[in-house]
């Protein structure tokens, strides 16, 4: 009897054991060497979807999946470990990088923001607006269209005296953190009840609406007459084909621009110079009379220490490539999603920060 | 270990897990019940504070600048939906199951129960979907408008009639999917009772629908508050399809049946990833606390139908 029992319980444990064991191999199941889990960005999704397939055909050992979740989920993700590559449009907070300083910000490419909305019978026209207006329409104190502060900077436009519906992200967003970026920049009392950040605490404006992804804010600025949101670059196809319209917007020298490779290009050329080491620096409202006020860096948040090293080995390998003229930045890549290619001086430092990533 | 002790402790597993559940959202979620207080439910604004700033220290606590949890707009937003889509569902749930139970002949029968009850095995996330692509453009472009210019003069369904996401397509939404909860419970157990019960109120004179509505279903109260329960639970506890069509209202209450809403259980789907965003933690154990109180009204509603249920033994056992 004594035996039989003993029998039994050693069985109970190394079934315990294994299962453990299993348990323990499936927690870095998404590190097994040859797999890299992509998730974040919404604004990056599109490039990453058409960088996967041309790296994965010279490059078969990799298997690479993209999600589009959202900066905020892309950032966490990654410093839990879940993610090896957290696409995100913002760096880490001060707070968030004091209590993972394992984590780094390597910009892949610079993209810019679009204010879009649906006015109909105006969408071919690109009605100005300025960041306190827009302040104004999020903080809900103008709500019609055809409200002084916008009927100033366009005279000659018939706007109609509809409500305004101001569109927002309910994830945790980049292009939320550089839509309020730029409002905080433009607008003192927004900068000082609201601030900036991927999830920020929206005035209740009657009416305003909330939307998953860049995506989301597409298809509800799509459906609903008279609103506007905020949108990335890289969904000009879709905002296009759906014949949305498109805002000039203010920018520092207080000429309206849009977002062209020329004006991003221009507010790049005038920020670049000051990115420093760790490369977390925020581009918005760039001096310069040609700059696009909206342009941003698209961070890979990845942890400098990876699960193993054939991980760290295939992170980088793919990196390297991303940031190569030949590779990810090429301009085939860049111009199917209007984005600009990282100038000479920031490759390096992104190069740089590469190097410390390790298994 | 004999056949006794192995039962019991089986048995026990779950109202342990539940008590488990409770007690560990509690432990996880107590310091955010400390910092935020009593305010919590009656305060209007759920605000994660400035990320991008550095965490400050009130009274020992880290938190981040103009960080303050209120869910009131949540709670009106849960209570609201799920009313409206009893009001609906309830209703058409009894008449389904009567019309299955009586008008229909027995061989349409069949299928015909079990599409209703087909209807519940539908996953939410494809009513979801379903309200999301089909329901929301008719209400905003048919239904809304029409609602509007007929019955506006009614306080809340005036003007303005939104997007067609909100607490009217939430509630219809949900109600079609606790429908047949309340259908199948109630057809089954019409067709279970006694054929001398449907005999004797016949042979007194009664019609078709006399019986069942004054004979039969009386007899059944008990049947329909259970059935009522668990429809008002899993409306409560509905995140998927009311996360696509609720319209994910923050910090408002809703001015008109149209406006968009956001009840507990989406708000904690959409809010977790942003509420890791916060170096310090608290807003993550606010959202705990918010699953507490889901919880706590679903612990509530449970008890007062069991409260009615015993009411209504009591009076039985008296003869009324």
């Amino acid at each position: 009897m004594g035996s039989w029992r003993t029998a039994r319980w050693s069985k109970f444990a190394v079934s315990g054991a294994l299962a453990l064991g299993l348990a323990g191999a499936h927690g870095a199941a998404a590190a097994e060497s040859g797999r890299l889990l992509e998730t974040g960005s919404s604004l990056l999704y599109p490039l990453f979807n058409i960088w996967v397939p041309v790296y994965t055909k010279s490059h078969a050992a990799v298997q690479i999946s993209t999600q589009s979740t959202g900066s905020g989920t892309g950032i966490s993700e990654s410093v839990s470990g879940l993610a090896q590559i957290g696409a995100s449009d913002a760096y880490l907070s001060n707070a968030l990088e004091k209590q993972h300083p394992e984590m780094l910000n390597i910009p892949l490419a610079i993209s810019s923001q679009m204010v879009n909305y649906n006015l109909p019978g105006l969408n071919a026209q690109h009605l100005k607006l300025s960041g306190p207006v827009l302040a104004g329409i999020y903080e809900g104190k103008i709500t019609k269209w055809n409200d002084p502060a916008i009927a100033k900077l366009n005279p000659a436009v018939n706007l109609p005296a509809d409500t305004i519906v101001p569109v927002h992200r309910t994830d945790g967003s980049g292009d939320t953190f550089i839509f309020s970026q730029y409002l905080s920049d433009t607008a003192p009392d927004w900068a000082k009840t609201i601030a900036y950040g991927t999830t920020i605490s929206w005035p209740s404006v009657q009416g305003g609406l909330g939307a998953e992804g860049n995506q989301g804010m597409v298809n509800s600025v799509k459906q609903t007459p008279y609103s506007i949101a905020y949108i990335g670059i890289s969904f000009k196809g879709a905002t296009d084909q759906d014949q949305l319209g498109e805002a000039m917007l203010e920018n520092r020298a207080g000429k309206f621009v849009l977002p062209t490779d020329q004006t991003v290009q221009a507010a790049a050329n005038s920020m670049v110079a000051k990115t420093p080491k760790d490369e977390r620096i925020s581009l918005i409202f760039a001096p310069g009379a040609d700059s696009y006020p909206i342009i941003n860096y698209e961070y890979a948040i990845i942890k400098s220490k990876q699960a193993d090293v054939q991980t760290a080995q295939d992170l980088k390998t793919f990196l390297d490539w991303a940031l190569r003229g030949t590779g990810g930045n090429a301009a085939s890549f860049m111009q199917q999603v209007s984005f600009v290619p990282l100038p000479a001086s920031v490759r390096k430092l992104s190069n740089a920060q590469i190097a410390k990533i390790n298994g | 270990m004999n056949f006794r002790t192995v039962l019991a402790t089986v048995g026990g597993i779950v109202p342990a897990s539940m008590i488990a559940v409770v007690v560990f959202l509690t432990t996880y979620a107590w310091p955010a019940i400390e910092y935020n207080g009593v305010g919590f439910l009656g305060g209007m604004h759920w605000n994660l504070g400035n990320l991008y700033a550095d965490p400050i220290d009130l009274s020992g606590v880290q938190i981040l600048p103009g960080a303050s949890y209120g869910i009131f707009f949540l709670i009106v937003g849960t209570l609201l939906t799920t009313l409206i889509a009893l009001l609906i569902a309830v209703p058409v749930g009894v008449g389904a199951a009567i019309f299955l139970a009586e008008a229909v002949p027995p061989g349409p029968r069949v299928w015909l129960s079990f599409l209703v009850e087909l209807l519940a095995a539908i996953p939410s996330v494809v009513f979801g979907l379903w309200g999301y692509a089909a329901i929301v453009p008719l209400m905003a472009q048919h239904v809304f408008p029409a609602m509007a210019h007929a019955l506006g003069w009614l306080p809340g369904f005036g003007e303005p009639i939104g997007s067609g996401f909100g607490l009217l397509t939430s509630g219809i939404v949900l109600s079609l999917m606790i429908v047949p909860l309340i259908a199948a419970t109630l057809r089954d157990a019409i067709d279970s009772q006694p054929a001398a019960v449907r005999e004797a109120a016949q042979a007194l004179g009664a019609t078709r629908f006399e019986t069942v509505w004054r004979v039969l279903l009386p007899g059944l109260r008990s049947v329909l508050i259970g059935a009522c329960v668990l429809a008002t639970g899993r409306a409560l506890g509905e995140t998927m399809a009311v996360l696509m069509v609720s319209g994910n209202a923050l910090n408002t209450l809703p001015q008109t049946i149209y406006a968009p809403v956001s009840t507990m259980a989406a708000f904690i789907a959409s809010q977790l990833d942003s509420a890791l965003q916060d170096p310090t933690g608290l807003a993550v154990r606010s959202l705990a606390e918010v699953a507490l109180v889901l919880c706590i009204i679903s612990i509530i509603v449970n008890v007062c139908a069991r409260l009615l249920l015993a009411g209504f033994g009591a009076r039985e056992r008296r003869g009324l």
